[in-house]
């Protein structure tokens, strides 16, 4: 068992940008959909192409992503599911309050009892559930390709030059670092706990015993962390770490490309804030045709 | 064992919020691959405690940056992308726990572990908090999906795992320090 960064180096746009444009072209989606509280297809769906173009410019074979869509369908699904189940109608409250037609109810039992209710579908719930779904999806498919695309070994570089300080992105970089190194003792502790007869696949007991029986896997490793953390603390004291800004070996240059993916993001955000607060755009509202289309 | 200035963000917090953060990590990672029996929605994840007793152990900024990045660095080995609230959230969880760290005393004791302990489920009670309140502007779920269906079961498997695992670690760890000398 090896802990392999799904990173591979392709010739594509995408591994062409500034690690520093494509995080905050993602902050810059995030926000734009979140801080105004945009529910609003009409705004959603030309983001979710935006983000969908992107995605597939980084041309990510299926078969790495497939378990990561396999995760972001439950994800979307036990939401979607889940919200529906639960609330009147959906999540933002000009939802809950809107009166829309019922189409058909979905009854709900717990099993070998009594006790059980409908679940009323209407309109506005699907439409919400349609909203919600692609919501989700463009900031979503904005994260998928980047443990993919993204050199583990930038990350440290690449929150420093956004402004972080050398504290914040030496920790950055020394997590990526250690990551390897960890996951081998894990996987070396888990090999001698095998020879002796442990069972991993296999946890017998109840909860209690089960988590207990996960002790001699996760304790040597993480003694022995922190073992190795005082020596790493040692060798960077000796380079004075910390008393002075350091300098950092790799350089990173933003070109063209990125001041245009930049600026997008930057408009984007701008123009949903504008559509928001300046003129009430953005709001959720069921549509008459497809209401019409629903109910008949 | 520890210097007890419980803010001091110096070479012993970058490197201890490392390594909690890689550990969280490879322990994230690797209970998604051999998930432990659970109810429902329930799950299990073992690193919590590992991220509690990090916080406990070197304070508030080790246990920030080791949830931070740490749940950063298992969504990312698992190909998963990058969720910003429930790392966060995460991060709450191991600063609230850091909070402990000056009153500890003897990593051996019972009412240090106790306190320990408690922080610990403080901390993961306003860490999945967070990450399911924020949950309602990023995925647009309602309070009571929120509430029951990310928090209850996030801060149930959350603190079973951290009553059992972390005395547990701070036993193993008041010896291994004791031997070290520090």
């Amino acid at each position: 068992m090896l802990v392999t960064w799904k990173y591979r180096p392709r010739n594509t746009f995408i591994q062409s940008l500034d690690p520093r444009t494509r995080l905050l072209f993602m902050l810059c989606i995030i926000f734009a959909l979140t801080i105004p509280e945009i529910w609003d297809l009409r705004i959603i769906f030309p983001l979710f192409i935006v983000s969908l173009t992107l995605y597939l410019l980084a041309r990510i074979e299926w078969k790495d992503v497939k378990r990561a869509w396999l995760f972001i369908g439950i994800l979307v699904f036990f939401i979607v599911g889940l919200n529906g189940l639960l609330s009147g109608r959906g999540g933002p409250s000009s939802v809950t309050n809107l009166p829309s037609p019922l189409l058909f109810t979905v009854p709900i039992k717990i099993p070998f009892t009594e006790i059980g209710w409908d679940v009323p579908i209407t309109v506005s719930k699907v439409w919400f559930a349609i909203n919600q779904i692609t919501r989700m999806l463009t900031m979503a498919i904005l994260a998928i390709p980047i443990p993919y695309t993204m050199d583990p070994n930038i990350y440290g570089t690449a929150f420093k030059r956004m402004g972080a300080s050398d504290n914040i992105s030496f920790t950055m970089d020394l997590a990526f670092r250690f990551l390897p190194t960890f996951a081998r003792d894990f996987t070396i502790t888990l090999d001698a706990q095998r020879a002796r007869g442990y069972e991993m696949d296999n946890l017998k007991g109840g909860l209690v015993a089960r988590i207990q029986r996960l002790a001699p896997l996760v304790i040597p490793v993480v003694m022995q962390s922190t073992v190795t953390g005082e020596e790493v603390i040692d060798a960077m004291d000796l380079r004075a770490f910390g008393t002075a800004p350091r300098t950092w070996l790799k350089e990173l240059k933003y070109r063209k490309r990125d001041y245009f993916i930049l600026g997008l993001g930057l408009v984007i955000f701008i123009t949903c804030c504008v559509l928001k607060w300046g003129f009430g755009i953005g709001e959720f509202a069921v549509p008459d045709a497809f209401a019409q289309f629903l109910v008949g | 064992m520890n210097d007890k200035s419980t803010w001091e963000f110096g070479t012993r917090q970058v490197v201890y919020g490392a390594i909690g953060a890689a550990l969280y990590g490879v322990f994230s990672w690797a209970t998604n691959i051999f998930p432990l029996p659970a109810a429902g929605n329930v799950t299990f994840r073992p690193a919590v405690a590992v991220l509690i007793f990090f916080g406990a152990a070197y304070g508030p900024w080790v246990g920030l940056l080791a949830g931070f990045i740490g749940n950063t660095l298992g969504d990312a080995l698992s190909g998963w992308g990058f969720y910003w609230n429930w790392s966060l959230g995460n991060g709450l969880m191991g600063l609230v726990a850091g909070l402990v760290m000056s009153q500890i005393k003897d990593f051996r004791a019972r009412p240090d572990i106790i306190k320990a302990v408690v922080y610990g489920v403080i901390g993961i009670a306003v860490g999945m908090l967070f990450a399911s309140l924020t949950e309602m502007f990023v995925g647009g779920i309602d309070i009571n999906t929120a509430l029951v269906g990310y928090f209850t079961p996030a801060v149930i498997g959350n603190v079973v795992v951290t009553v059992i695992l972390v005395p547990i670690l701070m036993i193993a760890f008041a010896a291994v320090a004791s031997r070290r000398g520090r």
